[in-house]
């Protein structure tokens, strides 16, 4: 498969969040803020990409069978290192991070990719796969939180962007909200995608 | 039989190597990271009380009242050139919405409280986890933060409820109540010490 394919395909046409409809938890709970958006993005890539790298490299060796709790433990052992290391050596960063790093083994995106990408595919393409899922998550969180943010906050990324008049609307930060704007960002997509389907 | 067998091998195996990384990297962060734990206490005991003090570790720490509020360690705060004892400052654990949340909890002989910092804490990202946020204001006008608030309130005479005398974090009520509910039951029982010991 063409390299540049596999980052487009999981950006576009198999967004995670807004395709295949996976890893709405995290989405819901950390969009209400272009900060927490960003920095959720990057616990996610600290754990996908490895548990990508390692589970595509071990995949002859992992008996189907019980690849399940073999990609369990690789993933809750990428957060816990991930986690141990930024709080020893970025621990600035670490208490800002912190329970989004926790959130990310939780993350169905991840052992998505490992059951359906890294465990049939090689190293270099899991590698890929990796950092074109963490785009499409990261691009659609942000997204969604710069929505929420402005409205619900009337600033973005902590600063004021709103007149100080402007009253924040509540509703945008609680998690109903979310839900909202997955629906919209879904809806645009389906209808962008079968546009470009028709053209065809 | 056999493919059990082999099932159980792998997965031992994998979570023998995991483990093995694991323990290698916890290894080498551990003192890092208790380091760092002892730097955030003594930072944190002199922002509570800024200036020329001294703080004693208490053999025991102290009870309070309320069960759901734990005193772990009590430090007691004494004047370095008189030697009097201005104060105490206690870590306080309290259940929050989602986690535990850890605090640093100061208040001098009157009652009045010098400082509430907060060492632990884990709530909802945007919601109670704006309790330690320094750029989130309760009062936007007076630029007061969340913790803020608390200083030179009574631990005795103020109720400290939320929505009374404290300004709550928006959609963080469970938090903004845990964290009052820590300061005021910790602030009543180090008051009662002082007290106590005369000082």
């Amino acid at each position: 498969m063409n390299k540049l394919k596999i980052i487009w395909n999981a950006i576009i046409p198999n967004n995670p969040v807004l395709i295949i409809s996976i890893g709405l938890c995290s989405v819901i709970a950390v969009s209400n803020s272009v900060q927490s958006a960003l920095l959720m993005t990057f616990a996610f890539a600290m754990v996908q990409i490895p548990s990508n790298i390692i589970v595509s490299a071990m995949r002859k060796i992992i008996p189907h069978e019980i690849r399940v709790p073999i990609f369990v433990s690789v993933i809750a052992a990428f957060t816990t290192i991930a986690a141990l290391l930024s709080q020893a050596y970025f621990n600035s960063v670490y208490q800002i991070i912190k329970l989004y790093i926790l959130l990310v083994v939780v993350n169905c995106i991840i052992i998505g990719r490992a059951e359906a990408f890294a465990y049939q595919n090689g190293v270099f393409d899991s590698f890929l796969d990796g950092i074109g899922n963490t785009i499409g998550y990261g691009i659609v969180l942000v997204a969604i939180a710069i929505i929420r943010e402005l409205i619900g906050k009337g600033t973005l990324a902590g600063i004021q962007i709103m007149p100080e008049s402007y009253q924040p609307m509540l509703l945008m930060i609680l998690p109903p909200a979310g839900f909202i704007m997955i629906g919209i960002l879904v809806g645009a997509l389906e209808t962008y995608l079968k546009r470009k389907e028709g053209k065809k | 039989m056999k493919s059990i067998v082999k099932f159980a091998i792998t997965l031992g195996l994998i979570a023998a190597i995991t483990g093995f990384a694991l323990a290698i990297v916890y290894k080498i962060t551990k003192p890092i990271i208790a380091a760092q734990d002892a730097k955030a206490l003594e930072q944190g005991l002199s922002e509570i009380f800024p200036g020329d003090y001294e703080f004693l570790k208490l053999d025991k720490p102290i009870t309070a009242q309320d069960p759901s509020v734990q005193i772990t360690e009590c430090y007691l705060v004494k004047d370095k050139a008189s030697g009097k004892p201005v104060g105490m400052v206690s870590r306080v654990t309290v259940p929050g919405s989602q986690a535990p949340i850890e605090m640093l909890v100061g208040v001098k002989s009157d009652g009045s409280v010098s400082g509430v910092k907060i060492l632990k804490l884990n709530e909802t990202a945007g919601l109670g986890a704006n309790a330690d946020n320094p750029k989130y204001y309760v009062d936007k006008k007076n630029k007061i933060t969340f913790l803020g608030q608390f200083i030179d309130k009574n631990v005795i005479k103020d109720k400290l409820i939320p929505k009374q005398d404290v300004i709550a974090m928006t959609g963080a009520t469970i938090t903004s109540s845990a964290v009052s509910k820590g300061v005021k039951v910790a602030g009543e029982a180090m008051v009662a010490y002082l007290k106590e010991a005369g000082q």
